[in-house]
């Protein structure tokens, strides 16, 4: 049996062995006195608990010790067994204390047993959906890596507004690291400091190829110098650090439409592995078309009827020929659309860049199509589209030609698996076989150029379609029913 | 500077401020012979003789009755009360008669006397004496209230209450009394109505009193150490007067607060920082204000229903983390 | 040692000002210049007078609420008095205290209580005080039957008794609580007087309605209190001839009783005794006429006086002339 250092006293957590009166080997009796202690001034005799024999004393006089402590062990019966008697000064661990003495009170960090639940009182933080919010933007993913989840309850704690009231921020263009996406006090004040510090924004985490055009508009039947990169979700790259060494120049602010046009173009080009394809187009018998029925057209819609129309139809008629261009990639499977939904990319300038979809569009004339096109248009400079006018589209035209520019790598519209752009048209002298051998014409020549992916189709699959493009919209017989 | 045991701090106290003033008295329950029940007041009948140290009968209401008599007319006495619930026994002398009657007779009337009891949980003495009755006295206009955690508070807060010519109910946490800390040398007397900043951080404020400072610590190192959330904590010390500056400063420094309070749930000191901190500092809240108390139960006996009961280092924590996002 | 006719007749004064006070009172509350309540001590004017007289100026008086006489007795003025009943700046503590709350720490008139009993332990205090400040002070401890019942009466006792204080007790037998007859409700027939064995006291009953009767036992229970004798439990009989407050007629005692009681009034009855012991008419009729004009001039200053300034309401909770609890 043990010899523990009892509570003397109702908040007392220690105690001294002042002396010993017996020695180990001795007998005791029960109630015989074998130590004293002293405990915060009280002295006390601790008597034997029982018969027997000293085996062990574990605390010489003079030391303190907690509460519970075995002073001493004590083997009940007459063998005299030989214990070694533990000299040594240091305290033992504190043992479960004998049935009458009290428990010591707890160490309070000690493991602590299940708190009572105040889970009504607490508070609990609101169960919010993380489904992202319907955004205006063409590049918006409408699948795909999923955005951080976007706080839709907007919950602007009070220092976040007043913070915002008081910089006159939009609150659209800070981002929240906080639960759910919540715009917490630190992000706008961070925000805040980046925007006086005029920092540069640092470099994004996730790799961005650049989006320029580029000179040479080789379009190689073989996979181009693009190596294809793994389809890895990297992380979108966050708010700029406020700790960005102050620079030249002047800080403009993403708005939101820009930050989120800017996310969801380095998500794609982290989904997509883009090859660039381009062909040279003549548009002499689109041209004629154009001016038969130019005026009339005109009086009658209101609006000037352009290539985009006639190569809107030409890619809905190949794609019913190559659909693996009007697909997505879904895991290890190509998803293959039953028809073209077909997205034209309108950039409302501050507003940023929307691609509403016609959809089943291969079903549309050219007159159709021209409507649809100007109807969409006109919808979106109105800011009077609707989240349906976004949803499913298939494949892309993205008209980058207003400009005269010569040839654009656009970004694939996720997830969709490939986008074409269509740069300006412009006379040129070109080669064309006559009986008479070769001569040169002047012929309205643009450039059609296609990013597709990688991974849905390869450069010859390519190639081809846009070979058919290029035919159908230079050998069509084109009637339009104004 | 010396180490004390909390319980050595208020006979410390007692001492210093006995020797400076002689009017200094001391009245309660076994707290002569016996140098109290908590052995708080050990040696200061040896020092200062029967005549300023004095057993009394249980009379609760007769005590602080006499206390206050003695302070209206030139002693400044300093009862123990023993446990803290025991207020409820002559709670008319305190709330009824001295905490209105310097006001009562426009200002005739000086009461510099101090109550000291010990007050809360954690020693397993079951409902009746283990409650956290600061909140009680809160309510009532016309006492001051302090409650330290630490043994150089004790000492410093004691000899300032006594030094006060207003009442002042000194809560002594019965658990913390075998604690040790820090005690300056000499002369030694902290203002009432100063709150610390113990720790300082910069996710969250929490502000904590007596038993649960040294909890809400150890939550700060937790949260710190497992969760990198960087906790400020203050140990509020005193609930009137109330160092509303201290805790504004350091919540609006954070944007969050959470209170730890010993106290059952309703209208503890906690609701009332809670209410001061929503309706004057409301443009620099980052999230709720967050309250962690001990249930509105009363307390059992059992270790492990008690530990269960009153907030610990965990509960804390788990609060903390649903708060700062 | 006899009563001096010099002393006799300051009984009688001191009486007759707490009469006229105490009717003046009444008239201000029918009036409604007096609000709130009020607890009027009519007929019991000996025991205030009589124990006002005996103490030293630095004595301490604790009373009841019903304690317009004791704070008289000490000194302080009508008008202070009439003007705190009546809720303005020229009350004793300009209107903060109230009736039930009258206080003069100048006079040594250390308050008057409204929750029953308290004042017992109080009054212990300031015994202990002047004992340990070896000043002789004692503390004279007035409250009425009902107190007796109470928790606080006893806890003061058997403390006053163990610590020897210079406390006197004074219980002013009535005969009535609020409406209840304290016999109905008291296990023993002299409520004060028949428990002072349990606490080793002297049992004292005596004719509360005698001022000189009142005056020598004062004399000697404040002399025991001096020389360090300890406590003294006095039980006074008495009757006050309205109700418990003003708001009570008292209707709830029976006719006979009420004219016995009438008739051992103690203003005629001294006014009676002086007369037989020599003092004259004239000399009667000046002070009565001098009091009744104190009165009068007193109530003319109280009603006039302007009404306590506000900012008053939310000083002095604290020593330092505040109240704020926060920072």
């Amino acid at each position: 049996m043990n010899v523990l250092m009892p509570q003397l006293g109702e908040t007392v957590a220690e105690g001294t062995v002042a002396n010993w009166h017996k020695k180990v080997g001795d007998s005791v009796i029960a109630d015989e006195i074998i130590c004293d202690i002293e405990t915060d001034k009280v002295s006390m005799e601790i008597p034997s608990p029982g018969a027997g024999v000293i085996t062990k004393i574990l605390v010489p006089a003079g030391t303190t010790v907690e509460v519970g402590t075995v002073l001493a062990v004590i083997e009940s019966g007459a063998s005299a067994s030989a214990g070694a008697a533990a000299t040594k000064s240091a305290a033992p661990a504190p043992q479960p204390p004998a049935a009458a003495t009290e428990a010591p009170p707890p160490s309070w960090y000690a493991a602590m047993p299940p708190a009572m639940s105040e889970a009504k009182e607490q508070y609990t933080p609101q169960a919010s959906t993380s489904s992202a919010a319907p955004t205006q933007l063409a590049v918006a993913s409408t699948g795909g890596p999923q955005a951080a989840a976007r706080d839709t309850h907007q919950r602007l704690s009070p220092a976040v507004r007043r913070l915002a009231a008081e910089h006159r921020l939009d609150l659209a263009a800070v981002s929240g690291s906080g639960r759910n996406g919540r715009i917490t006090r630190r992000n706008v004040v961070e925000f805040i400091q980046t925007r006086q510090t005029t920092a540069q924004a640092a470099a994004p985490v996730a790799p961005v190829v650049a989006h320029a055009p580029t000179a040479a508009a080789s379009a190689p039947a073989a996979p181009t110098a693009a190596a294809p990169t793994p389809a890895t979700r990297a992380p979108i790259p966050g708010p700029a650090p406020a700790s960005a060494p102050a620079q030249l120049g002047t800080s403009v602010p993403f708005t939101r439409i820009r930050r989120l046009t800017a996310e969801h173009m380095v998500r794609s080009k982290v989904t997509s592995p883009h090859v660039l394809q381009a062909v040279e187009v003549d548009f002499q018998r689109v041209d004629q078309v154009r001016k038969t029925v130019r005026d009339a057209w005109k009086a009658k819609h209101g609006y000037s009827l352009t290539y985009l129309p006639f190569i809107g139809n030409a890619v809905c008629r190949a794609l019913l020929d190559y659909p693996h261009l009007n697909s997505s990639v879904q895991g290890d499977a190509l998803l293959l659309h039953p028809q073209v939904n077909l997205a034209i990319a309108v950039d409302l300038g501050a507003e940023g860049l929307v691609a509403p979809v016609i959809k089943a569009a291969e079903k549309l004339s050219v007159a159709q199509l021209a409507d649809a096109i100007a109807d969409i248009a006109q919808r979106s400079r109105a800011n009077r589209l609707k989240p349906d006018d976004f949803a499913g589209g298939t494949y892309t035209l993205s008209n980058s030609g207003t400009f005269g520019t010569l040839i654009t790598a656009p970004i694939i519209n996720q997830p969709q698996v490939a986008i074409l752009s269509t740069d300006g048209v412009r006379k040129k002298p070109v080669v064309i076989e006559t009986s008479e051998g070769d001569a040169i014409a002047i012929r309205p020549v643009g450039v059609l150029a296609q990013s597709f992916d990688h991974r849905a189709v390869d450069g010859a699959y390519s190639a081809a379609f846009l070979d058919r493009v290029r035919k159908l919209l230079e050998t069509s017989h084109w009637v339009i029913d104004v | 500077m010396a180490q004390l045991t909390y319980r050595d701090a208020v006979a410390a106290g007692m001492a210093q401020e006995m020797r400076r003033d002689p009017n200094v008295v001391l009245l309660g329950e076994d707290v002569a012979a016996a140098g109290g029940v908590f052995k708080a007041t050990v040696g200061l009948l040896d020092e200062f003789g029967a005549k300023r140290v004095k057993d009394t009968p249980i009379s609760e209401q007769a005590i602080v009755g006499a206390a206050m008599g003695a302070a209206m007319t030139g002693l400044r006495p300093v009862v123990d009360l023993m446990f803290s619930d025991f207020f409820a026994v002559c709670w008319d002398i305190v709330a009824n008669q001295i905490a209105k009657t310097r006001y009562m007779t426009d200002g005739q009337v000086t009461l510099p006397l101090v109550i000291r009891s010990a007050n809360g949980a954690g020693s397993r003495f079951g409902a009746q004496h283990s409650q956290s009755v600061e909140n009680w006295a809160m309510t009532i206009p016309g006492l001051k209230i302090v409650a330290p955690a630490f043994p150089g508070d004790v000492k410093g807060m004691l000899a300032a209450a006594i030094r006060d010519e207003d009442p002042v109910l000194f809560f002594e946490q019965k658990s913390l009394y075998a604690t040790k800390g820090e005690v300056p040398d000499g002369e030694h007397v902290i203002e009432l109505g100063k709150a610390n900043v113990i720790r300082e951080g910069t996710d969250v404020t929490i502000v904590a009193l007596a038993l649960m400072v040294p909890r809400a610590l150890k939550a700060a190192e937790m949260l710190q150490e497992q969760h990198g959330i960087n906790a400020t904590v203050i140990d509020l010390r005193s609930l009137v007067p109330l160092d509303t500056q201290t805790i504004l400063r350091e919540v609006a420094k954070t944007g969050r607060l959470v209170t730890v309070e010993e106290n059952p749930r309703l209208c503890g000191w906690g609701a009332e920082i809670s209410s001061i901190v929503a309706e004057e500092l409301f443009w620099d809240l980052d999230g709720p204000i967050v309250r962690v108390t001990t249930p509105h139960i009363p307390l059992a006996a059992a270790n492990n229903l008690e530990d269960a009961q009153l907030p610990n280092p965990e509960r804390i924590v788990a609060s903390v983390r649903q708060l700062v996002d | 040692m006899p009563i001096s006719a010099e002393t006799r007749l300051k009984l009688y004064r001191s009486m007759l000002e707490c009469r006229v006070l105490e009717k003046r009172a009444y008239d201000l509350f029918m009036q409604n210049l007096i609000k709130g309540t009020s607890h009027l001590a009519l007929g019991q004017e000996a025991i205030a007078a009589g124990f006002g007289m005996a103490m030293r100026p630095d004595d301490y008086t604790f009373c009841t609420y019903r304690g317009h006489n004791h704070t008289l007795v000490r000194g302080v003025s009508m008008t202070a008095i009439l003007g705190e009943l009546m809720g303005n700046s020229s009350g004793l503590m300009r209107g903060k205290g109230g009736s039930m709350h009258l206080t003069s720490v100048k006079h040594h008139m250390m308050g008057s209580y409204a929750i029953i009993g308290a004042h017992l332990t109080i009054a212990n205090g300031a015994a202990w005080s002047a004992q340990y400040r070896g000043t002789e002070q004692v503390a004279v401890c007035f409250f009425g039957d009902g107190t007796t019942n109470i928790g606080a009466f006893h806890e003061a006792l058997n403390f006053a008794v163990i610590w020897k204080l210079p406390v006197v007790f004074v219980c002013e037998n009535n005969l009535y609580m609020e409406y209840t007859s304290i016999h109905d409700v008291t296990a023993v027939e002299h409520p004060a007087a028949d428990r002072a064995s349990a606490y080793g006291l002297e049992p004292v009953l005596i004719d509360g309605n005698d001022v000189d009767v009142v005056y020598r036992t004062a004399q000697r229970a404040l002399e025991l209190a001096r020389r360090g004798g300890g406590p003294s439990l006095i039980e006074a009989e008495t009757y006050r001839h309205g109700g418990h407050s003003r708001a009570d007629p008292g209707k709830y005692r029976p006719d006979d009783e009420v004219k016995a009681w009438l008739a051992k009034d103690p203003l005629p009855r001294y006014r009676t005794r002086l007369l037989q012991m020599g003092i004259t008419e004239g000399e009667i009729e000046k002070i009565e006429g001098e009091t009744q004009a104190a009165i009068d001039g007193a109530t003319e200053t109280a009603r006039t006086a302007p009404p306590p300034p506000l900012e008053i309401a939310d000083q002095d909770v604290w020593a330092n002339g505040g109240s704020a609890w926060r920072n």
